[in-house]
């Protein structure tokens, strides 16, 4: 079937049939953080909500508290994201009814999570996951999930619009890649130690600000979500509007 | 083996069964179900004040570039404190009416509270089409619209939109279509924040509504002047005004300006 | 030989079908917006350019200067607006010394789109051109295919609806040169706000017949960033020294030789 294309340059004629099809997908920008600590866990997203060059929304939060300690954000494509988060919390109720009110750990979650982004390995939920809470050892723990299911614990990720932004500050300031002890000559890596809280929640608000700075899809707030063995409460930052 | 020599190296159908054809001589291309919009109504504009929500959307329905249909209502009032306003394809917000109609009928069949406590509110009506929508896109055989939901829920504003891929989101301000280029800067001005539509009239949202309404008729090429508008207020209850015009154009520079650049006269 | 050339078509063709198509250039985003007053006009832009979803520059410059008293807003490519805009410049000033007379914004325009009539749209360009000339106040708009455009109000760019909304919503006739400002200045706003390509401060350029032109680099400055949480000077010594080695590249002598002797 031959038909015209037009290219950069002209309209000429191709061998290719033209297939209008309706994009079942979109971007919706936004961007999330993960960062585990000793005791504590925080998942914080921005709250701007967008397609192409439009704002829909200035607060449209995307992390959420599921129960049991367990916080989840799924970014990308938005209905996807709000479909999956739906689809987890209806399987915690279900386990929760079958198994006499259990508490789900964080480990089986995050492998529920994979069973189900992987049960639509051929029309994929088009999001980045993160789950975080506190594993069985009361330590902070961050889960984070491609789009098919494949899935890792880590101290640290971030997902979304910005995550290539953030990744880097991340690796830098929370993993002190990169950073040696001064007199070593380059000979021995800075040590590690866990952030506390406060150390945490600064450097959040700095990478979000800083995201905001150079990327058009994050901005208009940040909601930071951190659970502790007492249970989760929320933050809340203005963020640039432009 | 079946050794007739025009079906020569075929498993012999009394063995394995008739060959079905079907896949030798599928298409080359894929099943299309999927459409594009024929008859369409454009933006549905929207926005909360410190009593309620005011919706508004015009009335024509366009093939096209052609004014096909000019009196198309595109509001629909669902049980006592919600209004859906669609844009997009006609027959699809047809459709999506009768579903409407069909889950009223279903909520008031047999139910004797169903005028009070198991009314129908604006939340659930939104998730009702909430999950129509996504489950449609997710089966490639969308409903071509976008769809602002507006209604009082335990005497607060509501407002949710959601469109053909499922994609859903609140905002104290909301428009679908060109509207959310053009309208929403406006109405931003006014409340850009929740906490602004506590401190804002509806004579102040009513106004930012028709200004709203007057732009959209000057720039949208596929807008009317005739449209309705819905208050849901919590003193006043449904407030439905239909055939509203847009009043009060500037048009008189339009006689000085000559040509598109050097002309004179 | 006049018109474009097409030589590297063909090498072009099979370079994107090698590589992930052909590079983009950098896109102004952009808002920007023109409006006339009584005895004047002005015209304004924000000042983020982007690259994507990257934000490349935060505080660019939008407006351009084309003869003292003609300026033109830009958005599109980057850089065909600043060089299309030099180019025009250039033989304007040529055409005024030539004629002995102050530059004129139709023959500006007229240049223009010209110019970008000639490239078929493959300089993209799109403009805003205003300014004031002993026969009045001008303002004008052009696409990147030669189309012209006057009138008393004119936005372009991505945030164009943003700002052409705030102008049919609060443009009136007669309006003093304050009220002139303000009105470009709320659209350009609107467009930072509102559209994602857009954002940043407002830039503003006043041309008042009779006067020089007045430009008001950051005219508005409504997204000044917060001060961080915390500071991140790393300790002298994170970053070790593996191995250290100076060159000489070069040694310089100086002498004194006396010409004269």
């Amino acid at each position: 079937m031959a038909s015209t294309i037009a290219s950069e340059y002209s309209n000429e004629v191709k061998n290719v049939p033209i297939e209008h099809q309706f994009n079942p997908y979109s971007d919706n920008g936004g961007t999330i953080l993960g960062i585990a600590g000793e005791d504590f866990a925080v998942l914080a997203g921005d709250t701007r909500h967008t397609t192409d060059y439009s704002i829909n929304s200035r607060y449209e939060p995307k992390v959420f508290d599921c129960g049991d300690n367990i916080l989840m954000s799924a970014n990308g494509f938005a209905a996807d994201g709000v479909a999956l988060v739906k689809r987890f919390r209806n399987s915690l109720k279900w386990y929760h009814f079958d198994h006499n009110d259990k508490k789900l750990s964080l480990q089986s979650a995050a492998r529920s999570i994979q069973h189900l982004l992987y049960g639509k390995r051929f029309f994929p939920y088009y999001v980045h996951t993160m789950i975080a809470g506190l594993d069985e050892e009361g330590k902070g723990a961050i889960y984070s999930f491609d789009p098919v299911g494949s899935y890792e614990r880590e101290q640290c990720s971030a997902g979304g619009a910005a995550a290539p932004l953030i990744m880097p500050f991340l690796d830098n300031q929370v993993n002190f890649k990169n950073q040696y002890q001064p007199d070593s000559q380059g000979t021995k890596r800075r040590d590690k130690k866990y952030l506390n809280i406060d150390e945490v929640i600064k450097l959040v608000r700095d990478a979000f600000t800083s995201a905001t700075e150079r990327h058009i899809h994050v901005g208009d707030g940040l909601e930071i979500l951190i659970v502790t063995k007492e249970g989760v409460r929320t933050e809340y930052y203005d963020l640039k509007k432009d | 083996m079946n050794h007739d020599p025009f079906q020569w190296g075929r498993p012999s159908d009394d063995v394995y069964g008739a060959y079905n054809s079907k896949i030798a001589n599928a298409s080359p291309y894929p099943s299309m179900n999927t459409q594009q919009p024929i008859v369409t109504g454009t933006s549905v504009i929207s926005m909360k004040y410190d009593k309620g929500v005011i919706i508004a959307a015009d009335n024509l329905g366009a093939y096209g570039s052609l004014l096909r249909f000019t009196n198309v209502e595109r509001l629909f009032p669902v049980g006592e404190n919600t209004v859906v306003g669609v844009s997009g394809d006609i027959s699809d917000m047809q459709h999506i009416e009768h579903l409407l109609d069909e889950m009223q009928i279903e909520n008031n069949y047999d139910n004797q509270y169903a005028d009070d406590e198991e009314a129908l509110r604006p939340s659930n009506v939104f998730e009702y089409l909430a999950n129509v929508m996504y489950n449609r896109r997710s089966k490639m055989n969308p409903l071509w619209n976008a769809i602002i939901v507006a209604g009082l829920e335990n005497g607060k504003p509501f407002l949710r939109y959601v469109n053909l891929l499922g994609v859903t989101y609140s905002s104290p301000t909301l428009a679908t279509g060109f509207g959310a280029h053009l309208a929403v800067p406006l109405l931003r001005k006014v409340v850009d924040k929740e906490e602004d539509a506590a401190k804002t009239s509806l004579e102040t949202a009513k106004k930012t509504v028709e200004e709203c309404m007057k732009v959209l008729y000057y720039r949208d090429a596929r807008s009317s002047r005739k449209y309705s508008v819905a208050i849901l207020d919590n003193d006043k209850g449904l407030v439905f005004e239909k055939g509203v015009q847009v009043e009060d154009m500037v048009w008189g520079f339009a006689k000085d300006i000559r040509g598109y650049g050097t002309q004179k006269v | 030989m006049a018109g474009l050339s097409f030589e590297n078509y063909q090498r072009n063709q099979f370079l994107s079908s090698r590589t992930n198509g052909t590079p983009k250039a950098t896109s102004t985003g952009t808002t920007i917006v023109g409006v006339k007053f009584n005895g004047g006009v002005v015209i304004a832009a924000d000042t983020r350019s982007t690259q994507g979803p990257i934000v490349a520059n935060k505080n660019c410059a939008k407006l351009h200067r084309m003869a003292p008293r003609i300026w033109c807003a830009g958005a599109g490519t980057a850089a065909d607006t600043e060089e299309v805009t030099k180019l025009v410049g250039s033989n304007l000033e040529l055409h005024s010394l030539y004629a002995g007379r102050a530059p004129r914004v139709v023959s500006a325009l007229q240049m223009l789109k010209q110019h970008l009539f000639k490239y078929q749209g493959h300089v993209g360009a799109y403009l805003i051109v205003a300014g004031v000339d002993p026969t009045g106040a001008h303002l004008f708009s052009i696409h990147a295919h030669g189309s012209t455009d006057v009138g008393f109000y004119q936005s372009l760019g991505s945030g164009s609806l943003a700002a052409m909304a705030v102008l049919e919503a609060n443009w009136k006739p007669e309006l003093t040169k304050e009220e002139a400002m303000t009105l470009a200045a709320d659209a350009i706003e609107a467009g930072i706000w509102n559209d994602l390509g857009s954002g940043s401060n407002v830039d503003l350029c006043v041309m008042e017949v009779g006067k020089d032109a007045a430009y008001l680099r950051n005219h508005r400055t409504p997204n000044v960033r917060e001060p961080k949480q915390q500071s991140y000077k790393f300790a002298r010594g994170t970053t070790g020294i593996l191995s250290q080695r100076v060159l000489d590249v070069c040694q310089v002598e100086e002498q004194v030789v006396d010409v004269e002797a």
